[in-house]
């Protein structure tokens, strides 16, 4: 592994004309440093850019300071300085990213408040490559329905190191929107029918009643 | 038809800590990550994970030394303990995580202490077993390159 790749820049002569979601910077964080090693390198191996941080603080920071550098980010729920539930609220509010939480456990009360607290999915650990190569698909389902344009668009300006914002994304509001409008839905659905009960594993069926 | 050997010795190695239970699936995901970049990627993260869990072991040892026990404490842990532990495929380890882990939910002191017990017996096996692996796996090379000089 060269030394840029190491670095989590890209080392092929065409980054920037890299297809998303090929070369799609990733945030990772967890505390525990086995963890992040493996989460790395299966990141890589889905041709993801990958940064990672065993804070959850330093994962803040990084975010801040360049909003536009990534589009996806993955953590822990279990971390010292903070849980990943916090980190989680904090990024959906500030900087509207796509947040996918990690846990050993995989227990219906967290899972729920992982979903609730807005997380895009709970996957849980051992994660594999299989489960990551998709995970691209929470980025594209973040945005309005003909921003796949818009990804190819953002991903050359990043590349070229722009702080260009086309047709830019973080729209709260309408992201907001869509929100609500997928929770009505998800509302309506359960009213439909009850005969998916335990079905924690997939996301796609999510029929549980909403906690209040 | 594997004509080195060490690697044939590696290969009975590798399919016996399988079947025995000692290894999962996600073993073979490091074994995927590993290639000519990253030519002992699996070797590294075993050697990282015993290395960190050592501390988390001890932690723990010291936590079941304060009575009463803290069990939120055990919990979180237990909790990374698991996590490292199923990321390098350590089966049976990761059981007895899930085990202690009921235990501390519902509070059942004896019952950690017991699990625990089991846990290093079983976390001191693999620790045995990867090594052996490892050195046989350092002797028998790369497997096409067997004949190349060093």
């Amino acid at each position: 592994m060269t030394m840029e790749e190491k670095m989590g820049v890209s080392s092929r002569e065409d980054d920037g004309k890299d297809q998303f979601p090929n070369g799609m910077r990733v945030l990772a964080v967890d505390d525990d440093p086995i963890c992040v090693e493996v989460l790395e390198n299966l990141l890589r191996k889905c041709r993801y850019q990958v940064a990672t941080t065993n804070q959850a603080i330093t994962a803040l920071k990084m975010l801040r300071e360049n909003r536009n550098r990534y589009y996806l980010v993955i953590t822990d729920v279990n971390m010292p300085d903070m849980d990943g539930f916090k980190l989680l609220e904090l990024v959906g509010l500030e900087l509207d990213l796509p947040v996918v939480l990690l846990s050993a456990h995989s227990d219906t009360e967290l899972v729920m408040k992982g979903i609730t607290h807005g997380a895009c999915d709970y996957l849980l650990k051992p994660v594999s490559s299989e489960e990551l190569k998709n995970t691209w698909q929470h980025v594209v389902r973040r945005k309005k329905p003909d921003s796949k344009d818009q990804i190819f668009a953002e991903n050359r300006d990043k590349a070229q190191g722009g702080t260009g914002e086309v047709g830019q994304t973080l729209m709260s509001s309408s992201d907001k929107k869509f929100i609500k409008e997928r929770k009505d839905q998800i509302e309506d659905e359960e009213d439909e029918g009850d005969d998916n009960e335990d079905e924690n594993e997939d996301p796609s069926t999510q029929k549980k009643p909403r906690v209040v | 038809m594997e004509r080195n050997p060490m690697r044939r010795q590696l290969q009975v190695m590798r399919k016996s800590l399988f079947d025995q239970g000692y290894l999962d699936e996600q073993f073979v995901q490091l074994e995927e990550l590993q290639d000519d970049a990253n030519p002992n990627f699996v070797e590294e993260v075993v050697t990282l994970y015993f290395r960190d869990s050592a501390r988390l072991i001890l932690n723990i040892e010291q936590a079941l030394e304060r009575k009463p026990f803290d069990f939120n404490k055990l919990d979180g842990y237990m909790h990374q303990f698991k996590g490292s532990s199923s990321s390098i495929g350590a089966k049976r380890v990761k059981a007895e995580s899930t085990l202690f882990r009921e235990y501390c939910k519902s509070g059942n002191g004896e019952g950690c202490m017991r699990t625990f017990q089991q846990l290093k017996k079983e976390y001191a096996t693999l620790r045995k077993k990867l090594e052996a692996y490892f050195q046989v796996a350092r002797q028998a090379g790369p497997m096409e390159t067997a004949c190349r000089p060093k």
